[in-house]
């Protein structure tokens, strides 16, 4: 388990992390979501007690990280796949970090067979592409087979083998009861792999719920109705208390009524409809939405704003 | 998934993680070959070049000479290729991101200080003696021709070939230590220099007896003190210079561990 209260995070006068809390819990695959610039590292690394935060507190399995004795057998993290020496092999890295917690040389094999590099072992990893940097820091993270798992962008440079790998490897560690907390940017690769979700934006908490229940909350959520008499069942269903947005190829986007309210409406008056499709927002929409008011950069234009509410 | 009792990380395992470290990047080897072609060729050539000019040498350069300090002229690059090898030590992993991962292994981060000082220095040591020897005894060989040779046994000799090892280790102590505090490689190279080369330049240029005042407690002057058969009369003598080499790798150690603790990784 990871928890985090109250944490705040200043570079100067610029605010990363700004009064945070969240607690991710064990036996599923926790993603944290946010746009580039959210904080997510900052929060990240705080938890591994990499940098000082300055005011609040995290913990990982209810202790400081700095105060675990061995912390590799508590919680393992892939921050970038590029902090590696590029002239050392792909075993020596691994070597290295195990001594630091008394893991020997037959979990270095382990881990590497793991994530599928014992063929490069012996290779120095400047000649790796990102995709296998990425298996080594996982293999990292993993030398301590510990409870907790944290890991930052760890999608970004794998081919879709690896992509697919990587989900799966996930879920397993999940199901066998560890704490599995991935940060991302990319909202349809959370809806692959997570569970759960943790959106912070400008370093704040945007939302914190299971994923079904992420996306029933987000508020673009309306019925599209095509019928031939739409003129007549705009004005029909106004009356009845929903709120009727003509779309541009003909339909009617109706929010306050659902999809049986209209239904039952256009049978009583004896309107034919030719489409009738509750809609959802899609988790990509709702991420935007609800991050809209966040995003540090954003370019302007009608490819990126958002519908209207 | 295992639950481990509390053990506290052991100073052993720190010290092999920073060992597997330093043995498994090419730099570690490259600075020594340096070092050593550096100190002993660079000792041979002077060392010949003296020989073949003793003939034609004032009666005062001939009554100070000095056989041992001639051979270590080198120190003065080996010293950089020892620096190097002190600020690649941490400043590579700085550079690449690696110390997240090493801090996140062990968060006593004077540990990791500390351990890295260790495998430095008793590497640095024990390749600085061996230079040290090696470059005594081939400029020893290149000044025998005139017969202007001594032996370890000569008074002194002994102690400045320790010193010249000595002095070596301190150096990449220092790079460690700057290292470790600017975390950058190119910058802690660079106030390398400006320890080893500008500082003494600055303080010489002072008038006296400022220059000597000061100068005597420069690293460089200092090892010159701790090395040669005639010190100069301005500075400390050998023994307490060699406590003010000493002292350059105390303090460069004890920045880095003061700062290492107050800085996000």
């Amino acid at each position: 388990m990871i928890e985090v209260h109250e944490l705040t995070k200043r570079y100067g006068s610029a605010v990363a992390v700004d009064g945070l809390s969240f607690t991710v819990h064990p036996g599923r695959v926790t993603g944290f979501l946010g746009p580039n610039g959210a904080g997510k590292s900052t929060t990240m690394r705080v938890i591994l007690g990499l940098d000082a935060p300055t005011s609040g507190w995290a913990t990982v399995s209810g202790r400081p990280y700095q105060r675990l004795a061995r912390p590799l057998h508590q919680a393992g993290a892939l921050l970038d796949a590029g902090a590696v020496h590029g002239g050392r092999t792909a075993r020596d890295h691994l070597l290295a970090i195990a001594a630091s917690n008394g893991i020997g040389a037959r979990r270095v094999a382990d881990v590497l067979g793991l994530v599928g590099l014992d063929g490069v072992a012996g290779r120095r990893v400047r000649g790796f592409s990102l995709g296998m940097k990425q298996r080594l820091g996982i293999a990292a993270a993993l030398l301590g087979d510990p409870p907790v798992l944290m890991f930052d962008e760890p999608v970004n440079g794998l081919d879709p083998e690896g992509i697919h790998w990587i989900r799966g490897l996930f879920k397993s560690l999940a199901a066998e009861g560890r704490t599995i907390f991935v940060s991302s940017h990319l909202m349809s690769e959370m809806a692959l792999t997570a569970e759960h979700l943790i959106v912070i934006g400008r370093g704040r908490l945007v939302a914190d719920a299971a994923i079904e229940e992420f996306v029933r909350q987000s508020s673009r959520r309306d019925v599209l109705v095509r019928s031939p008499a739409g003129g007549a069942l705009a004005g029909l269903l106004s009356r009845q208390g929903g709120a009727v947005t003509a779309e541009t190829d003909g339909g009617l986007a109706v929010t306050g009524l659902d999809a049986a309210a209209i239904g039952d409406l256009a049978r009583a008056h004896g309107i034919t409809l030719h489409e009738l499709t509750p809609r959802h927002a899609s988790l990509e929409e709702a991420f935007m939405e609800l991050t809209q008011d966040s995003v540090d950069y954003r370019a302007s234009g009608p490819g990126i704003s958002r519908k209207a509410a | 998934m295992t639950t481990i009792a509390a053990v506290p990380a052991r100073a052993r395992d720190v010290l092999a993680s920073e060992w597997i470290k330093f043995r498994s990047v090419r730099s570690t080897y490259l600075t020594l070959l340096l070092a050593a072609v550096a100190a002993v060729s660079i000792g041979y050539l002077v060392t010949h070049s003296d020989a073949a000019h003793w003939s034609t040498m004032t009666a005062q350069a001939r009554a100070t000479f000095d056989a041992v300090g001639d051979s270590f002229t080198g120190l003065g690059i080996a010293q950089l290729a020892f620096g190097a090898l002190g600020v690649l030590a941490i400043s590579s992993e700085y550079a690449t991101g690696l110390i997240r991962t090493t801090f996140a292994s062990v968060p006593r981060r004077r540990a990791v200080i500390a351990a890295k000082a260790a495998v430095v220095g008793v590497v640095s040591l024990l390749a600085g003696e061996l230079i040290a020897f090696a470059t005594f005894f081939t400029g020893q060989q290149a000044l025998s021709g005139q017969h202007l040779n001594v032996t370890l046994a000569h008074p002194g000799a002994l102690r400045g070939v320790l010193a010249a090892g000595f002095y070596l280790a301190v150096m990449a102590w220092v790079g460690l230590g700057l290292g470790a505090v600017i975390r950058h490689t190119a910058g802690a190279m660079t106030a390398m220099t400006g320890v080893v080369f500008l500082l003494p330049t600055i303080v010489g240029a002072l008038p006296a007896p400022w220059n000597s005042d000061i100068g005597r407690f420069t690293v460089n002057h200092a090892a010159q003190q701790t090395i040669a058969q005639y010190p100069h009369p301005g500075y400390f003598s050998a023994g307490p210079s060699f406590l003010v080499v000493a002292g350059y790798a105390a303090a460069a150690i004890t920045a880095a561990a003061f700062m290492i603790t107050r800085r996000d990784a």
